[in-house]
């Protein structure tokens, strides 16, 4: 194994934003997505229940997974773009940039590790988040037929491309040389997705398309959402990915 | 005469209004041990990042091991070890962890790097700590863990910025000792800077007095009273430039 990636992997399995970043979107999805459903199909009359059954379009693990879908579209971003803050931004925190200079393994490859990993991590992450879900729908005695399956690989790519969109928070931690600054940009970020969503402009909103795609805005608006559309988190990721790793062969370590 | 390893020729940086390194020229060979010495700000910190591609000079040009800094490559800096300021604190890896890592980083193979590691961390006493997070040492045992790190892939260029600072007598003794082998039986050169003019006047074969960015000259190692020699070469430095003005 290259030993960048060795060097990240080693850091990120003893990182807690990692673990516990896994921990609340694998087994919180489902937990919550479930726990929704049940609230509705339980026929409650609760303002919990009214709210819940918004998310919810029908009462199969199809409509199950669809909830979590809509709640991992969100789940993913935030935790994806805080690992991807810390672990982008934590090298100037920790006062270990200088030890990346002058040295064999070139500092763009150490930051091309650091994506790699959390890749790998987000994968790990939304597979979970899925398995789960699926468990949890037949544990309460969903049926497993092919809608649900059509569903569970629309929340997986919903996830991926909700993970996407973190890249651009190692961007602005490595430029701002710290991890805050990433969080702060994905507040902003999350906040600027309500008001474009607000106005209508959601679908071209590359941080809004995949949630929009989940059906978080109805299913006639996630009907309406173009294949371009979606796939717009992947030419930000990539630009993101690109800006980052150059920005990281530029960079000096004052 | 051995062949020159670290170079710099009118090498200048300017931060701002702050002209931090102005024009210095400064050669090191083989088997050579150099100390720079300078009061707070003089400009040795900036001059080492320069020298290992850290910081970009607005002027003037950086070589190490024959080759230009801006165009270093891997096979270059493979051979470059280094310290400036504080270690690197990636406080949940372990000792062992790190020390590995710093030379699989520089293009070790897993063997070879879990070996060096070991021998590197008996040498430094910093064996009963290896199991433990980094996050949990002392300065003295962290500035020994850097140390670490910048050799455990035996270098032939070491760059330390203070490598003494935290550590208790035994551990400046040992530094010492280990700095005067690896240039005296490895043939490497050593650049490092200090506060502590009896220490580096017991370590270094040459002295280097850098202030306000400029090298003023050398400082006799071997001289009676190094201390002395640095405040008046100081003094004279000031007087002058106030003369001038």
């Amino acid at each position: 194994m290259n030993a960048a990636l060795e060097f990240e992997l080693l850091k990120a399995r003893r990182a807690g934003v990692f673990r516990w970043g896994a921990v609340v979107v694998a087994v919180g999805v489902p937990a919550l997505s479930t726990a929704f459903f049940e609230l509705v199909r339980l026929g409650g009359n609760s303002p919990s229940a009214a709210k819940a059954a918004t998310m919810i379009t029908e009462l199969s693990l199809a409509g199950l997974l669809g909830t979590a879908g809509q709640v991992l579209s969100v789940a993913i971003l935030m935790t994806a773009g805080i690992a991807a803050s810390w672990s982008f931004g934590r090298e100037f925190v920790d006062d270990a940039l200088p030890a990346l200079f002058a040295i064999a393994t070139p500092r763009s490859s150490v930051a091309a590790a650091k994506f790699v990993v959390l890749a790998g991590w987000t994968l790990l992450t939304v597979v979970s988040t899925v398995i789960l879900t699926v468990i949890g729908g037949l544990l309460v005695g969903l049926d497993l037929d092919a809608a649900a399956l059509q569903m569970a690989s629309r929340v997986a790519a919903t996830g991926l491309l909700g993970a996407a969109l973190a890249a651009p928070m190692a961007l602005v931690s490595s430029w701002r040389r710290g991890y805050l600054p990433g969080f702060v940009a994905l507040v902003a970020v999350v906040i600027l997705t309500q008001i474009v969503t607000a106005v209508g402009g959601g679908a071209w909103f590359p941080y809004a398309a995949p949630a929009l795609w989940m059906g978080m805005g109805g299913a006639a608006a996630a009907s309406e959402v173009s294949v371009i559309q979606l796939l717009q988190p992947l030419p930000v990721a990539g630009m993101a990915v690109v800006a980052t790793l150059s920005w990281w062969r530029r960079a000096e370590a004052r | 005469m051995s062949a020159v390893t670290i170079r710099a020729c009118s090498i200048a940086r300017r931060f701002g209004e702050e002209q931090a390194v102005a024009g210095v020229d400064l050669e090191i060979r083989a088997g050579e041990i150099v100390a720079l010495v300078g009061l707070n700000g003089a400009g040795k910190s900036t001059l080492m990042r320069l020298l290992l591609g850290m910081l970009r000079p607005d002027s003037g040009t950086a070589e190490v091991l024959g080759c230009r800094v801006a165009h270093a490559d891997r096979a270059v800096w493979s051979r470059v070890g280094h310290l400036i300021e504080t270690p690197a604190r990636y406080g949940e890896l372990t000792v062992a962890e790190s020390v590995y890592s710093a030379a699989r980083l520089q293009g070790w193979d897993r063997r070879s790097a879990r070996v060096a590691a070991a021998a590197i961390i008996a040498d430094l006493e910093l064996d009963h700590w290896q199991h433990r997070a980094t996050r949990t040492l002392s300065l003295g045992n962290l500035q020994r863990l850097g140390i670490a790190m910048a050799l455990v892939h035996q270098p032939e260029v070491l760059i330390l910025d203070e490598p003494s600072n935290s550590l208790d007598p035994l551990g400046v003794v040992r530094v010492r000792e280990m700095l005067r082998t690896r240039a005296s039986e490895d043939g490497a050169s050593v650049l490092v800077s200090s506060q502590h003019l009896d220490e580096v006047a017991r370590m270094a074969d040459r002295i280097v007095l850098l202030h306000h960015g400029r090298i003023l000259g050398g400082l006799d190692p071997h001289g009676v009273d190094v201390e002395r020699q640095f405040f008046q070469r100081l003094l004279e430095a000031d007087r002058a430039k106030q003369r001038a003005q």
